[in-house]
Formats: C-alpha cells, structure tokens, sequence
C-alpha cells in the first residue's frame, strides 16, 4: 500500500535544487524521445543544447530570446507570489506592444532622442491598463482572474491583428499584414556590430534588481509575501487587499508591455502578426523554473531561451519540427512539478506482508 | 459478553518527540474509563493507534486476548472499535439518514428500523430526513454515536466529546454515556475537563509526555490531585480580584450591530449593542457557531459592516480596517492562532511585523527595518517567555501555547486599551493556559479593557466582569459575573432563558 505525507520541513537548499532535478530529467527525456524518433539520442541532444550557443551569433541569440522571458516572469512573480493567478502576459505583451508600436508609428518619418524613450514607456503603460482590466474585475466584481487575463490574450492578438490588416497597415506595402518599418529612433540600440542583442537586456537586469529589491526589502514586498502565504492573515493584519491585487497585476502588466516593446523596437522594427512566439505563456514556465526569485528567474530565461534555439537548430539539421521547442518546455514544467511533489511530499510503501507475518 | 482491551508496551517516534513511550493499558466492560493528559501527552496518538489511522513502532493491542491487526480505520471498525472523534466528519449538506446509510451494509428499509430500534432505546430524538448543518452540536454527535451504535460495537472511544456542548447536552450525553456502559460496551473517553472525569468515569489513566503516569480509581481522586498529576507541578491558582468597575467611563460602544450573510455557514447576527468600560472584561459566551467568527471580524475591522457604529475612546471607527484600527490602540488576538493570526511558513520576527502600529518603524518609508523588528521580537520573546530566542525560527516550530505567547505579545507590546481576543487559551495545556490567563488579568489591573470571546464557560466565569451569551447571532442581555452560575451560562448557551 502506498501512503503520502506531506513534509513538515523542505531544507531551502533542496527547493533550489530540485529545478536541477527537473533539467536533467528534461534532457534525458528528450534523449529518450529522440531515440524512438530514430536519431542518435547524443548526436541530437547535441544540435539542441550545445550546438546553438558554440558561436557568438548563438549567444547573442540566446540573451535575446531570454530578455523578455525573464522581463515577464520577473513581472509574473509579483502577481504569483501574492496569489493573484495573471496568466494574460501574453496580452499584456501583445497590448503594450500595440500602444508602444502606435507612437512608434507617430514618428515613423522623424528623428530624435526623446522617441525611443517615449515608445518604451508607452509600452509599459500601454502593458499595465491591459492588466487592470482582470484586476479590476477581480476587486470589485469577484470575476477570476484566470479566466478573464486568459480571454484578454485573444482580444488583444485581434486587435493587433485589425490594425496591421487595416488602419495601421503599410500603405507601400503591397498589402501585406504589416506596418511601416520603425525609423531608427524608435530602435533599441544594438549592443554588437552584426549582433541582434539590443539594449532591451538592461531593462530585463533592471527589472531584476528592481523587483529582489521591492520583494524582499519594501513594505510592499512584505505584504506580497503574507498575502501569497495566507490571505487570512493579510486580512486581519489589515493590508490593503484590493490595492495590492492592482499593483501586483499593473506591475505585472508593465514588465510584459516593456518585453512587448522590446521585440518590436528590437529585432522586429514594425508591428506584425506575430511579434511573439507565446513569450508571455512560456515565461509562465520560467517564473515557476526560477522558483520567483528574481535571480533564479534569469537563469530560469536563459534555459528556457535554449528551448527555442534548439527547436530551430534541430529544424534545420534534423529536419524535425521546431515544435519540438514547447515539447522541451512542457518537460521542464511536468518534471518540476513531479519533482516538486516529491520536496513536499513523502511517499511511504507500507509493507504489509511483513505486517501480517508478524501477527 | 464481557470485553477486555489490552494495550501493551506500545511505543511510537515522531522525529523529535516520543508520542507514546512503552504504553501498557487495560481495560474491562463495564467501566468507564478516562485517558487525562495535557496536549502533546500522547493521548490523540493513542487513540489514533486504537483506531487504526496510525500504526505504531512497537507493541501490540489485543481485544478478548486477540492480537488486533489495525493497519486501517477498517480494521479497527471490523474489530467492533468504534471512535467518535472532536470534529464531526459528517455531510453537512447530506440528511441525517444519508450520512447513517453512506457507510451502511444494509438496505435503507431495515436501516431505517435499526436507528429507530436505537432511538427508542436511548430515548434519541432526531429529524432523520434534514440536512445535519441544521442540527446543533449536540444533535451532530449523536449522529456520529449512532453511527457507531449501528455496528454494535465492543469498545467506544470519545475524543473530547464534550468541548461543543452546552451544559445540558453534556448532561445527556452522560447519560447515554452510562446507558452503554450498562449494556457491557467498553468506554474509553478522552478530554482535559477534570470535572468529567469525576463525575463521569470510574477509573483515570492520567498521560504525561508520552507515557502513563498513573492510573486510579477517580473515587479516590479530586480536582487538584488530577490536576497536578497532569500537570506535574503544583498548579499556582489565580483568581481574580473583582473589578470595582461602576462608575467608570465607557471606552468602547457598539451599537446596531448587523450583519447579514448569503453563505449558509455564516451566522447573521441581529441588533448586537454593548459596551466595554475601562479596566474592564467583558465576556461573551456561546457555543461555536452562534456568531463568535462574525463578531470578531466586525470588531476587528476585517469584516465592515453598514449602518454600524463603532465608538473608541470617542471616535467612530465603524468603517475602519484592522491597521487603522491598531492605530487607535485596539489589538486583536483571533481564534485561528495557526493560519491567521501568524503565518506557519514566516519566521518568527516576519510574523511579529504582522502589527505594524506606526510608532513601531518597521517600515520606515516602506522600506523594511529588520534590526528594528528583530530587536522588538527580542523583546517580545523574552517578556513573554517563548521558549526560543531565535527571531529566525518559523513559526510552525512552535508549540500552541507558545505562538500564543508570541502572539498576545505582539499584540500587547503596544500597550492596547483594548484587547479582542477570541478562544485565546483553545488546545492549549494547562500551564500555558494559566499564563494567558495571567497575563489577561494584568491588563485589567493596568486599567486597560478586554473583550473574551470565548466558548470555554469556566474560563470567562475566572476572568470576566460581565458576562452576555451569544446564540444564534443574538447577544443576551449582560450580566455581572457574580450573579452568573456556569448553570445559567449553559442554559442561555443553549436557547434557553432564565427568569
């Protein structure tokens, strides 16, 4: 017979362990499936993790998709930690990045110093109002959050995808669902001659501070912390609930719009149909990777930013699929959790054929 | 036939603390026996190993010189051991007759005639056909006796039958209690109420930190000497000094209290309107569930009620929260220490930050303070003797009656001029208790006021001035405790009214 149990104490070093756990067990999961696909399981796993960051290009590559990974999981974290279930980043990035986009599109024909500026905070603003609206709902209206963030990804992918059909799109552009290029002072600036890392990655590194920071060092921080850990307690302490839901989720909703914003001034320079490749779901992965730790959540990006290169790297030499890339992030999600499972809970066999022998 | 239940030499390890240390019982039909011991004596182990939750390291329980194999709560139940434990585990939203049948072997026809053979018996009278959230505590208990009674059982185990019972369903329990000893099923009955065991059990097998210390007849014992064979020291007695309280200023006023809810298991409370004077304890009694949950919220701030007017020290704070309500000098002590009043998972000066009054400077323009919390918690540790000076510890290390040292010392630490506090000595042992309860007086003698909600009736006849009952969301009118008798109490706590 089997018997669970929880665990009355998890040792810290364990619980920042266990993402470990989960990565081996990934890569060794993936060997297995490679195996049956019929490739030399070493071979491949090598074109997926080793062969994409061997150069340079690889790298600046790797930090690129990691930087608005780990801007939306630091933003993520806020809103998990305090119990608030934001899982619309992906709308909050979609959104940001339309408002951002629009004054970019203001100043498509002008220079200045002062535009890249105002397109990132528009961004940022434009991300925020897009996660008040669940947040909204949820103070005054008790809807779930869930629901209502989820629903939100699907408006904004719509509207962004009427305006670059429609009024946005690019009237030299043969019709194609796209807008006019961004002129050069609505781009971030590039970090490397030939690279396509941009300045973006400062923003991830200060949001990073920024949230370590405000989670363990502020009053704010303090009550994000009791109400993730009992809304009771938070209750009769008398924080201010409702407030805190709608600062968590309009941080929350910041960071997503800055990453928006990010990919658009970044590599991309226009608005299009699809600016993200579900950043704003996978960062999900990456918030609950990095265990919403600040510190944890980078290296947690920078992983689950190998994913995508590896898809693509694979795509290319072994012909399969680059779909492969969220298989590889379903893994690491499941074994985290397995193991997660195990760090909390105890799992006993009871032996009962000996019992019965000794009665 | 007779029966006979042998425990012997069990002993079962908790990481960090012997729960049953070599334990050796016997017990005969015919008797009522009770099991007396502080929390954490290793009485719930015991039980637990009885009825099969657990199973133990070592030795072995017979029944008739039978090795009873009790790896499950089945077992225990073919073995004709029956177990009715504090908190009910019933369908609230089921019938009567629906909880009875879930577990039952036989069609409902002749289920039906064996719990009316039962009810004629034992002169029970219940509803079968309503839903058991309408019952009150006492009539939920028969409930879970009957179902044991349906499996007729050899041995029946009460675990602190009586700590939801007003005075007179604990009287008819008593009586059923005795019925079935009469009938040769063998009692074993479990509480902390020494007066029970007195008037109720015949032979008391006192548990102190995991082992059996003694085991007498209770004709031979009194009061004091269970007391301190529980406890093991010698218990200081305090009594409380009354309180010439007449003719001083009233320091908080309540008036038009109401609160109404959708939820079925929230109370609605009608027209509630006291007062508290200075240096005073006012006490409201009630058996759980009558209001007590909801009247604490409101009085805390954590529930804002409309059209209430709550007066302090000549302010409205009606429509205030906790935090600003602490501002004015209130504290709150809740009766859910674990998981409200303290956060297991936080360490202990974490959790004393959870009062941050505005002199305190825990967050000094929101930023955290730590050497300031630390240094408070210090001082909140060593003036309330926790038995820990490590303000790094987690909370959920500690023991009950510590975190509520912990507690009522975060609370107190700002000096209130009024303290709320709701059940503040529940589970705890005897030792703990009386320090709370110390500690309780002494803010009355330092001219502060207190309100005890409580559902413990001696404790609120020791410490309160005046006492009201609350029953279904009705407070009665208020009482100097002299003229109250725990009688009178149990009667008001019940539905009744008096003269």
């Amino acid at each position: 017979m089997i018997k669970i149990e929880k665990r009355n104490d998890v040792p810290m070093a364990l619980y920042f362990f266990t993402p470990f756990i989960a990565i081996i067990l990934t890569i060794l999961g993936g060997g297995i499936i490679f195996y049956i696909l019929g490739f030399n399981p070493i071979e491949a796993l090598k074109f997926y993790f080793i062969t994409p960051i061997s150069n340079l290009y690889g790298l600046s590559e790797l930090l690129l998709k990691a930087t608005p990974l780990c801007l939306i999981a630091i933003g993520l974290s806020f809103c998990f930690k305090s119990n608030n279930w934001n899982i619309g980043a992906e709308g909050q990035l979609t959104f940001g990045a339309i408002v951002g986009g629009g004054v970019a599109l203001l100043f498509y024909n002008q220079e200045g110093f002062y535009i890249l500026p105002l397109v990132i905070l528009a961004g940022a603003i434009g991300g925020m109002i897009f996660a008040l609206i669940p947040a909204i709902l949820k103070t005054y209206f008790n809807t779930n959050e869930i629901l209502v963030s989820l629903m939100l990804v699907y408006v904004s992918k719509l509207l962004l995808d009427y305006l670059v059909v429609g009024p946005w799109s690019n009237p030299e552009g043969f019709n194609f669902p796209e807008t006019r290029q961004f002129s050069n002072s609505s781009r971030m600036p590039l970090l490397f001659e030939g690279l396509r890392i941009h300045a973006g990655i400062f923003l991830a590194l200060a949001a990073v501070m920024l949230s370590w920071f405000i989670l363990y060092k502020t009053y704010l921080g303090f009550q994000i912390k009791v109400s993730g850990l009992s809304l009771k307690t938070a209750k009769y302490a008398g924080f201010k609930g409702k407030t805190m839901i709608l600062v968590v989720f309009m941080i929350s909703g910041a960071c997503a719009g800055l990453a928006g914003v990010g990919e658009i001034t970044g590599p991309i320079g226009q608005l299009h149909r699809m600016i993200s490749p579900d950043y704003g779901f996978t960062a999900i992965i990456v918030a609950f990777l990095g265990r919403l730790n600040p510190f944890g959540i980078i290296f947690a990006s920078l992983v689950v930013a190998l994913t995508y290169l590896g898809a693509e790297t694979a795509q290319i030499f072994l012909q399969i699929p680059k779909y492969t890339g969220q298989v590889f992030q379903g893994m690491i999600l499941f074994f985290l959790l397995a193991s997660d499972y195990l760090l909390f809970f105890k799992v006993k066999i009871l032996n009962l054929k000996k019992n019965e022998l000794r009665h | 036939m007779a029966t006979d239940l042998r425990i012997s030499n069990i002993s079962k390890i908790y990481p960090g603390c012997i729960a049953n240390d070599n334990v050796s019982l016997q017990f005969k039909s015919g008797k009522i026996y009770a099991l007396l011991g502080e929390n954490g004596a290793g009485k719930s182990t015991l039980v637990k190993i009885l009825s099969g939750v657990i199973s133990p390291d070592n030795g072995e329980v017979f029944l008739n010189e039978k090795n009873l194999k009790l790896s499950s709560p089945l077992d225990a139940k073919k073995n004709k051991i029956g177990m009715v434990f504090q908190h009910f585990n019933l369908f609230e939203t089921l019938s009567v007759f629906e909880n009875l049948s879930i577990d039952a072997t036989e069609d409902n026809k002749s289920l039906r005639v064996r719990i009316n053979e039962i009810f004629k018996k034992y002169n029970f009278s219940i509803d079968l056909d309503v839903p058991v959230l309408n019952l009150s505590a006492g009539q939920k208990q028969k409930v879970e006796i009957i179902r044991c009674l349906l499996r007729s059982p050899k041995v029946l185990i009460m675990d602190e039958p009586t700590s939801v019972l007003t005075e007179q369903e604990t009287e008819e329990l008593f009586i059923s209690l005795k019925k079935f000893c009469e009938e040769g099923i063998l009692i074993i009955y479990i509480t902390h109420k020494l007066k029970e065991v007195l008037s109720l059990c015949d032979e008391v097998a006192v548990m102190r930190k995991g082992k059996v210390v003694s085991v007498s007849q209770t004709q031979n014992e009194k009061v004091e000497t269970l007391a301190n064979k529980m406890v093991g020291q010698k218990l200081a007695k305090i009594k409380k000094k009354i309180n010439i309280s007449k003719n001083k200023d009233e320091i908080f006023k309540v008036k038009h209290l109401n609160f109404y809810s959708d939820d079925p298991f929230e109370t609605n409370l009608v027209n509630l309107n006291f007062s508290v004077k200075k240096g005073e304890c006012l006490g409201i009694a009630g058996i759980s569930g009558n209001g007590q949950n909801e009247l604490f919220q409101i009085l805390s701030g954590e529930i804002i009620t409309p059209d209430t007017s709550i007066i302090f020290r000549n302010k409205e704070i009606a429509k205030l929260n906790p935090k600003q309500r602490r501002e004015y000098l209130m504290a709150f002590s809740p009766e859910d220490r674990i998981s409200q009043a303290a956060v297991p998972e936080l360490k202990i000066y974490e959790n004393v930050a959870l009062n941050n009054f505005k002199s305190s400077n825990f967050f000094e323009k929101g930023l955290v303070n730590e050497r300031k919390i630390k240094e408070h918690s210090k001082k909140i540790l060593s003036d309330f003797s926790v038995n820990t000076d490590n303000v790094e510890l987690k909370s959920q290390f500690l023991s009950g009656g510590n975190l509520q040292k912990l507690i009522l010392g975060r609370e107190l630490i700002t000096a209130p001029e009024l303290l709320i506090c709701y059940n503040p000595t529940w589970g705890l042992d005897v030792g703990a208790i009386n320090y709370i309860h110390e500690t309780l007086i002494k803010i009355n003698d330092q001219e502060k006021s207190t309100i005890l909600i409580s559902t413990d009736t001696e404790e609120l006849l020791k410490l309160s001035d005046r006492i009201a009952v609350i029953y279904k969301g009705k407070l009665s009118k208020i009482m100097p405790s002299e003229e109250v008798t725990p009688e009178k109490l149990g009667l008001l706590m019940g539905g009744g009214s008096i003269d």
